[in-house]
């Protein structure tokens, strides 16, 4: 009777000892000492076989509840971080605030009109018409720098570097007196007292006293020589030397409200003289006699210009 | 839509990627240390820390990001190890430590294993893997397939001595 259940047992004695129901001892007695060896390495295989391919549900529910105690963890940094956020932007405001909304100083001028403005160490700048200055006040006693657009005349008090910065460029001096036209890709410094530093992101002039220089389509063009002790736009009368005529009728536009139809002409045509700032009759008929331009006022304010 | 896809912090792309990987993963940290019970522990927290950064992992990498993050929570745990067991001054077994050449070994041996069981008959694997994987009882088994005990007894037996013949001796 007992022989016979050991006999049952010992039929599948492979499926019985891997259920544990009989030892690695007694399957001694079933198997030779070679394939018992490879069954105790195949029993280890097994067992790392089993957890390699563990179902992965267990995993994937543990990961979810470290997920879950851990999140409960961060809510309070979140916290934090908000509030960073609104301070540093409530900083950035108030920064921003201060920087630009308060203490930026802008003067402009209209068509045909013309300005002094003193600065606050005293250097006196001339707007001609149709430009625009701005400047820092907090920072102006670091540095003395203002932004241009158009043209202006400076006459800076000794002290400290001033900046005259525009899109063309920027002119530094220390003490003197210059003037600075920057319309679109035009570009003219004329020094007149002085010593002034001429740079745009090409190169850098150094200019004297009676010297001037022209920056053209990002060109820098050293040029003519300047026998007037200042500009005589100041004067009532605007002079060119040796411009296109395209810069001139742009000034004249600045000067007078008008516009003009330039269609029919040659705009690149050199002109050399001045004009009248307080009468377009007479403006108009110096520039364009000399140039050999009919002129014809058609709709309002807006002038056709012809070749004769 | 395909960034949706492609956004692990979403739930079931998570999940993928989780039943995707961490198999794999299981197994590189295995035969990279050599400590299965670790093994575990650290695949699931990668997958947690994969959770935490979801938003910056791109999903097209994101497995070399599961193994490089896996490789280093392990080295981390050693190395606190190490520092615990010099101030303990203890003489510890080195068993987690097996050498390369072991883990090489038994990396083979593993694989070897593998395809031996890939390669037993359909009734035999069926038994195989529901009794080691889904751990169920020979008679649940039976129950299962609508089969003796015995008939399932039998199926395991052969099963067994299929996988010793295949990986021969040792």
């Amino acid at each position: 009777m007992k022989e016979n259940k050991v006999h049952n047992d010992s039929e599948y004695f492979l499926a019985a000892w891997s259920e544990g129901k009989i030892s690695a001892e007694e399957l001694k007695k079933y198997v030779s000492k070679e394939d018992f060896k490879a069954y105790m390495e195949l029993e280890k295989g097994i067992h790392l076989y089993e957890k390699l391919e563990a179902p992965l549900d267990r995993s994937f529910q543990k990961i979810q509840e470290k997920i879950k105690y851990k999140s409960k963890a961060r809510v309070r940094k979140l916290y934090v971080n908000w509030f960073t956020s609104i301070a540093a932007s409530i900083v950035l405001f108030v920064g921003l605030y201060s920087l630009l909304g308060n203490n930026t100083v802008l003067l402009n001028t209209g068509t045909g009109e013309h300005k002094n403005v003193a600065l606050l160490d005293g250097s006196e700048v001339i707007l001609n018409s149709k430009s625009e200055i701005s400047y820092n006040k907090r920072t102006w006693k670091k540095e003395r720098e203002v932004t241009l657009k158009g043209e202006a005349y400076f006459k800076v008090q000794k002290g400290s570097t001033f900046t005259v910065k525009t899109i063309n460029g920027s002119v530094t001096v220390l003490g003197t007196q210059f003037n600075v036209i920057s319309r679109d890709n035009f570009f003219e410094v004329v020094c007149y007292e002085g010593k002034v530093s001429v740079k745009n992101n090409i190169s850098s002039v150094i200019l004297l006293p009676g010297n001037s220089v022209r920056v053209l389509n990002g060109e820098i063009i050293e040029d003519h020589q300047v026998k007037e002790q200042s500009p005589s736009w100041i004067l009532g009368e605007s002079t060119f030397k040796s411009i296109p005529l395209k810069y001139v009728i742009n000034a004249l536009e600045n000067q007078y409200n008008v516009h003009f139809d330039r269609s029919l002409i040659d705009e690149s045509v050199i002109y050399t003289g001045s004009f009248n700032n307080k009468n377009l009759e007479i403006a108009l008929a110096t520039v364009f006699k000399a140039t050999n331009i009919k002129y014809k006022m058609t709709t309002a304010n807006i002038i056709l210009l012809e070749n004769n | 839509m395909s960034k949706d896809l492609n956004n692990i912090c979403n739930p079931t792309i998570f999940e993928k990627v989780f039943r995707t990987y961490s198999k794999d993963l299981k197994r590189f940290l295995y035969f990279r240390f050599g400590d299965m019970e670790s093994c575990e522990d650290i695949m699931q927290d990668t997958f947690v820390k994969l959770w935490d950064n979801c938003s910056s992992v791109n999903y097209n990498k994101v497995k070399s990001y599961l193994f490089t993050v896996g490789n280093n929570l392990f080295l981390n745990i050693k190395k606190h190890e190490k520092i615990v067991r010099e101030h303990q001054q203890l003489k510890v077994n080195d068993s987690t430590y097996e050498s390369p050449e072991f883990l090489l070994l038994e990396k083979e041996f593993q694989l070897k294993l593998e395809k031996a069981i890939a390669a037993l008959s359909e009734r035999q694997r069926e038994v195989f893997l529901l009794n080691k994987i889904e751990k169920k009882k020979y008679k649940e088994i039976a129950e299962m397939l609508g089969l003796s005990v015995k008939a399932v007894e039998k199926r395991m037996h052969g099963a067994l001595k299929e996988l010793r013949n295949k990986i021969g001796n040792i």
